[in-house]
């Protein structure tokens, strides 16, 4: 068995590198090191449920670890992948309203203010400090994500930043309440949906109108075989 | 006091002499990650002897302050390393270490680089001086928010006292804080060294130099001296890093034994670390001058989460 002080520091430095990861993604500029930086971000996360169900032998925080590496840590980064390949876009260099490193300086502000207001809400909880930087890190990850959201340019970035903040409510929901599977599953769903929707676009988007008449040549072609079948039988009678 | 003369020569010979190794590993590390054979290990002792032999030649324009300053760094490069303890932790510490002296040390070696660039009048020299003020503006902030941090999380300003710290507590790999601020301390060690994603420390292209700019109209002995400080100056933050991350190892007591040791595992320690920062080197290009202050906030933003979390967790 493991001392609980070990796991508890083992916790925190799995935070703390949730956080870093979170303060790479809003100042990196390149997408492939975005999305690998996000998986890394999950697989942090998984690490992180795992922990806690050495220190609670709860078998939901399992399956949590377990959907989570695998929708997040790989099929998600799969897709996003897939998605930069087709639109190849390299690189994301276009903020508005904030740059990197005011992004950064309002992130410190960000993690501070949500520090302060969760100590008002839940300071009459005594929750441990693990809990309680936890569930801190967590809203402000979801505050980073949109933050993320809103200077950047890129569809393709954006979509990086709402599963930033899906993680950070993962995060929340693993220290604070106790997350149902079920919603964590719904909201994986969605992401995957998101995923997949925003790939179907891309495929979309860099085709030209002779390449979908292509894509629907099979369909033709099927029409034609349907239309000959009937003639036969017609033929038949 | 006699203990306190033997720790000085000991950790201050011991980084003057190998320092140099650190740079030519660096470099031959990026030459093996480009698949070149890259130069051999003691090429940096090759040069600094060479140019040791070589006469010095001033601009018929330059003061005082050219013939000083390759003396005046490596002097205070030699008294920066009594602060950062690499084989030997003496016990008492006998009043140094203090954070913000050492700090101001290196600015001092870097005010005094800074103006022997400006002083030949060369327009190279001056554009040097110029970034690296520029740059030195921006992370010499942060430089003391990190130490800050860290000085807030071990409850000390004194660096000895500091490293003794995390060598007796055993957290192996385990405290947080310590964790970001080894990061912050990683980009610090960057900047302050002229690497890759701030500087080039290869190249002679006046579009992208920096410190090569500062030193370019020194040459014979001067040049050894004022490259040798650089070589030390890196070896101290060198030494901070392995000390915040991995300090054990490291003597804390005088006896033949421990010291032939600690030496050994210094080595192996800087060479891991020599290694990472070749191949960190290799994978990034360098950045423009005007992206480099989001280098320097990740730095601002670890320690001042390390600040928080301390405060607060």
């Amino acid at each position: 068995m493991i001392a609980p002080a070990l796991l508890d520091n083992l916790i925190k430095v799995l935070i703390n590198l949730i956080l870093a990861t979170a303060a790479i993604i809003i100042v990196k500029r390149d997408v492939l090191s975005l999305v690998s930086t996000y998986s890394i971000q999950s697989l942090l996360l998984v690490f992180v449920a795992s922990v806690l169900y050495m220190e609670n032998a709860n078998v939901m925080l399992l399956y949590l670890a377990l959907l989570t590496l695998v929708s997040k840590a790989m099929i998600i980064p799969h897709f996003m992948e897939r998605i930069q390949k087709k639109l190849n876009i390299k690189r994301d260099v276009e903020f508005h309203y904030l740059s990197p490193t005011s992004a950064l300086f309002a992130s410190v502000f960000i993690i501070l203010v949500v520090y302060f207001f969760l100590f008002r809400i839940l300071g009459e909880l005594s929750l441990s400090n693990v809990f309680f930087l936890g569930a801190t890190v967590g809203v402000s990850l979801t505050f980073m994500g949109m933050l993320i959201i809103f200077s950047r340019k890129q569809t393709i970035t954006n979509i990086v930043g709402y599963l930033t903040m899906e993680n950070g409510v993962l995060l929340f929901g693993l220290f604070l309440t106790e997350l149902p599977l079920i919603i964590e599953a719904l909201i994986v769903i969605d992401l995957i949906m998101l995923t997949l929707l925003a790939t179907i676009l891309a495929f979309g988007i860099n085709s030209s109108i002779e390449e979908f008449h292509a894509r629907l040549n099979p369909f033709k072609r099927f029409a034609a075989f349907k239309s000959r079948l009937l003639n036969n039988e017609g033929e038949d009678e | 006091m006699n203990a306190f003369v033997q720790y000085s020569v000991l950790n201050v010979l011991f980084a003057v002499l190998v320092s140099p190794l650190f740079m030519s590993l660096i470099k031959k590390v990026k030459a093996l990650a480009q698949g070149r054979k890259g130069p051999s290990l003691f090429q940096m002792y090759y040069n600094l002897w060479k140019l040791l032999k070589k006469e010095v030649i001033y601009s018929s324009n330059s003061s005082w302050i050219m013939r000083v300053t390759p003396y005046v760094n490596i002097t205070v490069m030699a008294v920066a390393a009594l602060f950062v303890p690499l084989i030997l932790i003496p016990q008492p510490v006998y009043g140094i270490g203090n954070i913000i002296l050492f700090l101001y040390l290196l600015s001092l070696a870097k005010f005094f680089m800074a103006l022997s660039g400006l002083d030949a009048g060369s327009a190279f020299g001056g554009m040097g001086s110029s970034r690296e003020m520029t740059i030195s503006a921006l992370i010499e902030t942060i430089t003391i928010v990190v130490f800050a941090a860290l000085a807030f999380a071990l409850k000390t300003t004194n660096l000895h006292e500091m490293f003794l710290q995390i060598l007796e507590s055993n957290m192996l790999f385990l405290n947080p804080v310590l964790i970001l601020i080894s990061i912050s301390v990683f980009i610090v060690l960057i900047v302050e060294t002229a690497r890759v994603p701030v500087d080039n420390p290869e190249t002679h292209l006046e579009l992208t130099m920096i410190h090569e700019a500062m030193i370019l109209e020194q040459s014979g002995k001067n040049l050894a001296l004022m490259e040798w400080s650089h070589a030390i100056k890196q070896l101290l933050f060198m030494g901070i890093l392995i000390n915040i991350l991995f300090p054990w190892g490291i003597a804390v007591a005088l006896t033949q034994y421990s010291i032939v040791v600690s030496m050994l595992a210094f080595l192996v320690k800087a060479s891991v670390l020599a290694v990472a920062v070749g191949l960190f080197e290799s994978s990034c290009a360098k950045s423009r001058l005007f992206h480099l202050p989001s280098l320097f906030t990740i730095a601002l933003f670890f320690s001042v989460i390390t600040i928080l979390i301390e405060v607060f967790a």
